[in-house]
């Protein structure tokens, strides 16, 4: 089994979209496979951010570290492009005050070309998410 | 640059001059309404402002709300997930200071355990004869319950853009005190 996640932070194209941004904490943080960066929000709720795979992938893991998120949802889409996304979960995590939110998805294997993780609510004005991993095998094409 | 966005809540008792900061601060100074036109239901107005002393802004999402629905419940659907509040009352109307208690506990009730930068605003300091809510009161109430404060008069322009400058400055602090804590948690 190979670490999506690793491979496509290789390529540098994994993240495609985020609706916030602050220049020193930007999206591509919470695909690069450290827990140490992160992305920020920096406005109203909802938030969300796509991640890409270069090709079609069954993904056989999913898990967050974030802070202070309160309603998630993860969408995939096996589209080309990132369009007609449809629901994985949603989940209300637990706060954890002064610790990470280590959120683990309990999925079966799908596939999917993109992930969309939308952030409902929060527990405070702005959210962190430090890493997000996404683990499968690409298919056989 | 960061560009920081806040849902902000206008509130207060009717006519106390909400609609009236909302436009003059959106149009820059270029418009005062003589007349009054009461809101109903909430409006909306959108503005971008520079932190002081920085090359970041915040982004005001304000809603203006209407002051005749201090006891609507719809006020409450609309209020969700604030960030930041203008509590404003009119400094010649003694019951418009004296309801900014249920105005601020209205909104607290909407954001439990969670910090909303404030500021409370007297307006219409035009009308030196007419004053019945002296500032030093109005401070002490304000300090009491955690805001900042400023006096402004819309129909003379002056102070208009304090309270705004105060909220951005307060909720861009707010934001760099999370991203430290951010920082500490790896
Ligand atoms: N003298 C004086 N009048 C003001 C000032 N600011 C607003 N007004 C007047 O006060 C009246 C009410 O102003 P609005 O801005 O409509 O009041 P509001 O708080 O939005 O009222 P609601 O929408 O009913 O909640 C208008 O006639 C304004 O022209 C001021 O600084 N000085
Ligand atoms: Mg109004």
């Amino acid at each position: 089994m190979r670490s999506a996640e690793r491979r496509l932070s290789a390529a540098g194209a994994a993240l495609l979209v985020a609706t916030s941004s602050d220049p020193e904490h930007p999206a591509g943080n919470v695909a690069d496979g450290r827990s140490d960066t992160f992305w920020t929000t920096t406005g109203m709720f909802p938030q969300e951010f796509i991640i890409g795979f270069p090709e079609r992938v069954t993904i056989s893991r999913v898990a967050i570290q974030c802070y202070l998120v309160r309603t998630l949802r993860i969408e995939r889409s096996v589209s080309k492009d990132p369009v007609d996304f449809e629901e994985c979960i949603e989940k209300d995590l637990q706060h954890t005050e002064g610790q990470l939110q280590m959120e683990e998805f309990p999925l079966p294997a799908f596939q999917a070309t993109h992930l969309r993780f939308i952030i409902k609510s929060a527990f405070d004005h702005f959210v962190s998410v430090h890493r997000v991993i996404a683990e499968g095998t690409a298919e056989d094409t | 640059m960061v560009k920081l966005s806040a849902k902000c809540l206008l509130a207060g008792d009717p006519a106390v001059g909400k609609s009236a900061l909302a436009q003059m601060f959106r149009n820059d100074g270029a418009h005062f309404q003589k007349n009054y036109t009461l809101t109903t239901g909430i409006e909306l107005l959108v503005k971008a402002i520079s932190v002081p002393e920085t090359s970041d802004s915040v982004e005001f999402f304000i809603f203006d709300s209407a002051g005749k629905d201090l006891f609507s419940e719809m006020l409450e659907k609309l209020w969700e997930q604030p960030n930041v509040l203008c509590l404003v009352y009119d400094v010649t109307n003694e019951q418009s200071f004296n309801n900014c208690a249920k105005w601020l506990e209205k909104l607290r009730a909407q954001a439990v355990g969670m910090h909303i930068p404030g500021v409370l605003v007297g307006n219409k300091t035009d009308l030196v004869g007419r004053r019945v809510v002296e500032q030093k009161q109005a401070q002490e109430w304000a300090d009491k319950h955690g805001l900042e404060y400023c006096e402004m008069s819309v129909k003379e322009m002056k102070n208009f853009e304090a309270p705004f400058n105060i909220l951005a400055k307060s909720f861009y602090q707010l934001y760099k005190e999370k991203v430290e804590i951010f920082h500490s948690l790896a």
